[in-house]
């Protein structure tokens, strides 16, 4: 499943999932580094605080610092703080742009020693997120697909340090006579969101009044820009109409968004896993009937199947496994069930951690902010990249069978239908009518077999048809 | 005209003017009322501290011969009190000037309430309460964090255009209604001063009715100002008197300076679905404000929103949109004087600011000049002649004086001058006065800004402290989901004084008048920091900001809050 964000969220998010990967993965790198180059950290501003928003940065990269300059300003979740540098110096690189969010603790920008340093310390911050890369894919919980396109992305638009200075430069329109004599004329908005996505104006074709570029051309230009770097994978799409184009031209052939870009490689790399269904037709007169009646105290449809999942997954540990290089398998430690939601312009995995564990109450709520965060947009990278399993449910639309296809990095998923009344022949041989739905798994043949698929099922039928465990 | 023997008259005429200006204020009574609306008689302070009333050189002479002298003849006016434009300031100064009561007729050339009513304040706010409210529909995240679902929001332009003529419409009526239930005379026509006490007033074509008045007050306002350079055509470059009618909303506008109306338009137009550009002439956006509100508000009224903006340029040549051709905007650099960009926009709308409205007024038959077309007056709304004497009678209220371009100050000034005529002298603390940017969250402010106090601390040898407090604190304003906002207090820790208070936040232009009024009555902080405020309520922002400051003084003794009250 593509845990696509929005295209114009990415920069943010790829500068933040450089930072926890600094620190495991990356570390023996960034010391081989120097020592004198400075990380500045996302401070806690308060007791409460867990991330932070970047509101501003007050200095630019090349900027000078001396002890108690205020570099940036950040909101927690009580206020707005000017944040001091501790140390002297140069402000080397930003890792994380304005409007992006950190978590405490993580780093958001690099501080140089002295200028000459100022070099190093950039091609430091940009060989993390190459590392980055890398790391990503051996990730041994990663079920993510687009997260390593997002550096590739990057490239799209040169070196960070080299393209904001350029942007710089156009935010405040001093664009005297170039490219050919022609001066580019863009809308603030367009010219707000070239910068957010990284798009250099001058390449960028105007189709606004007198030629002007405006926003939906910038968004176009971004999307051609990332399926280039994303080398095209065109042909073998899945990929849903383009997310952020406001009508559907018809006969137009349509360049793919990053995240598409990103789904694409992805499906394509999952014909890499010899995978197989199983299917099974479970009856939910009797988690139907708990629903209905814990409902009103917040619980979920989506809760109450993740939780099901999750305690039929502890009985078969093998379904909850993973497979990466072909040579090994790992059995996963905890039970993280993600779920797929469609959000504007894509598809993306929250993740319920410890489905297993967690009770039905808390697992609703936490599902309810997840999908929050989702559409606000502002899931952390562990919030959608950790799940072992993946449901994908159809159900709502009247769907009655599907089948999945398997993320690459765990070893199944199951695909759920609608739930519906069907007749059916009752055990005492008389025609009666149950509500029953079907689920399709698909798995990972290397590690999973049939036979701990068919398993699985029946322990997760009995679960749903006798739902008391899932309440506790 | 029976003055007491020790009066005026019989003091030099070539007294300097400036012995008068700083001159106490008097306790003048007024006498005879309607019957004999120029006679005063003086307590029994001496003559010489009474003076500044009726100016010695023009006083003198004029008097003698608007009147029949100083023979003891009561002379008889049309009217107590004339005003030259019903304006807010007009229509206050009218509604006071009846309640002492004087005989007041009011002069208008155009339509009952002035720039406020039908082409500013009033219509204004009617589209930024639609822009309030388009905002918050198109704040998915925000509705949903209420629990809130709403599909797509849209407008109909005509009828938000509606909207805000019919509430000028009514404004308008409830004006005139409220003059005339009254009893001021509403005399049409363009007014012009043909000489001391007298007045001419008509409309174009028609014959001029002169009227006589004890006491003239001129409050003609103003009207948007162009720089030059600039061609506004109504259509594609215009003027706040012509974006209030909504004609069109341009996908693209530049807004040519960021006081005031600029911000106000610029939230109107981003909530209406269109991209803006500030052109400011000085380096920074939002000059007027305090520097740290005007930071705030930058990132949240400028920054998230489709606006982008060129500081320290000139917008040095606009021209409309015409022959298929966008509206063109040269840039100049401020500094340098040197072409910086070209701009190509759909629509310019010019809020540089705003010009006296004095043409025409006949300033030059009682020999007054003004001064950039303002009408130069003393603190007391006297209007001050060319050879820097006051000139008897006669004041001037509102933006055609300049000192406070606000529609509450000069109704304020209008009231403080009928407090003079009808003898109770009376000084308008300008500093007192609010003033409220209406974007969204809103902007307001009294008194000094940081820089200004630390300036006048510097000067005088005082201490100035800060105390700051934000909405995200506030029980009421994250109920709203509103917690955006902050407020400042600038004072004396010595002696607990406020001076000036700033709030960027939800409703912030209700909440300024706390701390208004507190500076309006002179209260102290460790005094007002005892009033209770409701809970919860938006209010207990400035409650927490009066208790977050440091006094040295201790609360006086006498303050009625901390007295104990029987129940």
């Amino acid at each position: 499943m593509a845990n696509a964000l929005q295209t114009s969220f990415l920069p943010s998010t790829s500068s933040l999932r450089r930072t926890p990967i600094l620190g495991s993965k990356g570390k023996s790198q960034a010391l081989q580094v120097k020592a004198k180059i400075r990380e500045i950290f996302m401070p806690a501003l308060s007791s409460t605080m867990t991330e932070g928003k970047i509101v501003s940065w007050m200095k630019s990269e090349g900027d000078k610092l001396s002890k108690g300059d205020s570099v940036v300003v950040v909101e927690s979740d009580k206020a707005d703080m000017d944040v001091e540098s501790f140390h002297e110096g140069f402000l080397a690189a930003i890792m994380v742009e304005e409007g992006g969010v950190a978590p405490v603790g993580s780093a958001i920008a690099l501080l140089a020693e002295t200028e000459d340093e100022i070099a190093e310390a950039k091609a430091k911050s940009q060989s993390s997120s190459s590392s980055g890369h890398k790391a990503v894919e051996e990730q041994p919980k990663q079920i993510e697909v687009a997260a390593p396109d997002v550096p590739a992305a990057a490239p799209v638009a040169a070196p960070p340090a080299v393209s904001a200075s350029k942007y710089v430069a156009l935010g405040s329109a001093v664009h005297p006579a170039s490219e050919g004599g022609k001066r580019i004329v863009a809308s603030p908005y367009a010219k707000k969101l070239a910068k957010e996505l990284k798009v250099d104006l001058g390449t960028v074709v105007g189709t606004g009044p007198n030629g002007r570029i405006v926003a939906k051309d910038v968004e176009a230009a971004a999307s051609v820009g990332t399926t280039d770097a994303a080398e095209g994978t065109v042909a073998a799409s899945p990929a849903k109409p383009a997310p952020v184009a406001p009508g559907i031209e018809l006969g137009k052939v349509v360049p793919f968004t990053t995240m598409q870009g990103a789904v694409s490689r992805n499906m394509v790399e999952s014909l890499s896993v010899p995978t197989f269904r199983v299917g099974y037709t479970i009856t939910t007169n009797a988690l139907d009937a708990l629903y209905k009646k814990i409902k009103s105290k917040g619980v979920t449809m989506t809760a109450l199947l993740a939780k099901a999942t999750a305690l039929a997954l502890a009985q078969h540990p093998v379904v909850n496994s993973s497979c990466r290089d072909g040579n090994s398998f790992t059995y996963n430690s905890s039970i993280n069930i993600a779920v797929a939601v469609a959000i504007d312009g894509g598809l993306i995995t929250p993740v319920l951690q410890d489905a297993d564990k967690v009770d039905i109450y808390t697992l609703s709520r936490k599902w309810k902010e997840l999908v929050d965060k989702a559409r606000a947009k502002q899931l952390q990278h562990h919030e959608y990249s950790t799940g072992t399993f993946t449901l994908s449910n159809l159900g709502m639309f009247g769907v009655d069978r599907f089948d999945a296809i398997l993320p690459p990095g765990t070893g199944a998923i199951m695909a759920v239908g609608a739930s519906q009344p069907t007749v059916v022949a009752c055990k005492d041989g008389r025609i009666g009518m149950e509500n029953q739905m079907q689920v399709n798994v698909t798995a990972d043949h290397r590690v999973i077999y049939g036979a701990d698929l068919a398993a699985f099922l029946q322990t997760l039928a009995k679960i749903v048809e006798d739902p008391k465990d899932l309440t506790f | 005209m029976h003055y007491s023997p020790a009066l005026s008259f019989s003091q030099p005429t070539s007294l300097p003017t400036t012995n008068y200006a700083f001159h106490s204020h008097v306790d003048l009574r007024f006498c005879g009322l309607r019957r004999q609306p120029s006679g005063f008689s003086f307590s029994t302070h001496s003559a010489s501290t009474r003076v500044s009333l009726s100016t010695p050189a023009r006083g003198h002479s004029n008097k003698i011969s608007a009147s029949s002298g100083n023979n003891g003849t009561p002379k008889s006016f049309d009217y107590d009190l004339i005003i030259i434009g019903a304006g807010v300031g007009g229509h206050g100064a009218a509604l006071h000037a009846v309640e002492k009561g004087l005989k007041t007729a009011i002069i208008e050339g155009d339509v009952v309430g002035g720039t406020c009513v039908n082409r500013g304040c009033v219509p204004s706010k009617a589209l930024l309460a639609v822009s309030g409210r388009m905002r918050e529909l198109q704040n998915e995240h925000h509705m949903k964090a209420l629990g809130l679902q709403v599909s797509a929001a849209g407008y109909d332009r005509q009828a938000v255009a509606d909207h805000a003529n019919n509430l000028a419409s009514k404004i308008r009526s409830n004006l005139t209604n409220s003059m005339k239930a009254l009893g001021v005379d509403i005399l049409t026509g363009f007014g012009t001063i043909v000489g001391p006490q007298k007045v001419k007033y008509g409309k174009v074509g028609f014959t001029d009715t002169t009227v006589t008045a004890k006491d003239i007050i001129i409050a003609t306002g103003s009207v948007p100002f162009v720089p030059k350079g600039i061609e506004v055509d109504g259509k594609t470059v215009i003027t706040s008197d012509h974006a209030l009618k909504l004609e069109f909303v341009p996908d693209w506008v530049a807004i040519v300076g960021s006081g005031y109306i600029g911000l106000e338009f610029s939230d109107v137009y981003t909530a209406l679905g269109s991209e803006v550009t500030f052109i400011e002439a000085l380096d920074q956006l939002m000059p007027g404000f305090d520097p740290e509100i005007g930071k705030l508000a930058q990132r949240v009224l400028i920054n998230p929103r489709k606006i982008d903006y060129h500081t320290g340029v000139f917008a040095t040549k606009i021209t409309p949109a015409r022959d298929g051709k966008p509206v063109i905007i040269e840039l100049t650099d401020a500094k340098t004087k040197e072409h910086k960009d070209t701009l190509e926009v759909d629509a310019a709308l010019i809020a540089t600011g705003r010009a006296p409205f004095t043409n025409g007024l006949g300033l030059e038959n009682i020999n007054v000049a003004t001064q950039r077309g303002f009408v130069p007056v003393d603190g007391r709304m006297r209007v001050i002649d060319a050879n820097g004497n006051l000139v008897p009678h006669l004041y001037c209220i509102g933006d055609a004086n300049g000192k406070m371009m606000l529609a509450h100050a000069a109704s304020a000034q209008g009231i403080s001058v009928v407090e003079q005529v009808t003898g109770r002298d009376h000084v308008l603390n300008h500093p007192s006065v609010p003033a409220a940017c209406f974007t969204h969250p809103e902007i307001s402010m009294v008194g000094l800004t940081e820089p200004q106090a630390r300036e006048k601390a510097e000067k005088e040898g005082f201490e100035v402290s800060i105390a700051k407090t934000s909405f995200k604190a506030n029980t009421k304003a994250l109920a709203e989901n509103e917690g955006e906002g902050l407020a400042k207090l600038i004072y004396n820790p010595d002696n607990g004084e406020i001076l000036g208070v700033h709030i960027f936040g939800l409703h912030a232009a209700d909440l300024i008048h706390e701390a208004s009024n507190a500076m309006a009555l002179g209260t102290r902080i460790q005094d007002i920091k005892f009033a209770v405020h409701a809970h919860p309520t938006l209010s207990e922002v400035l409650d927490e900001l009066f208790k977050s400051a440091k006094v040295k003084a201790p609360a006086s003794t006498s303050s009625p809050v901390s007295e104990p009250v029987s129940a």
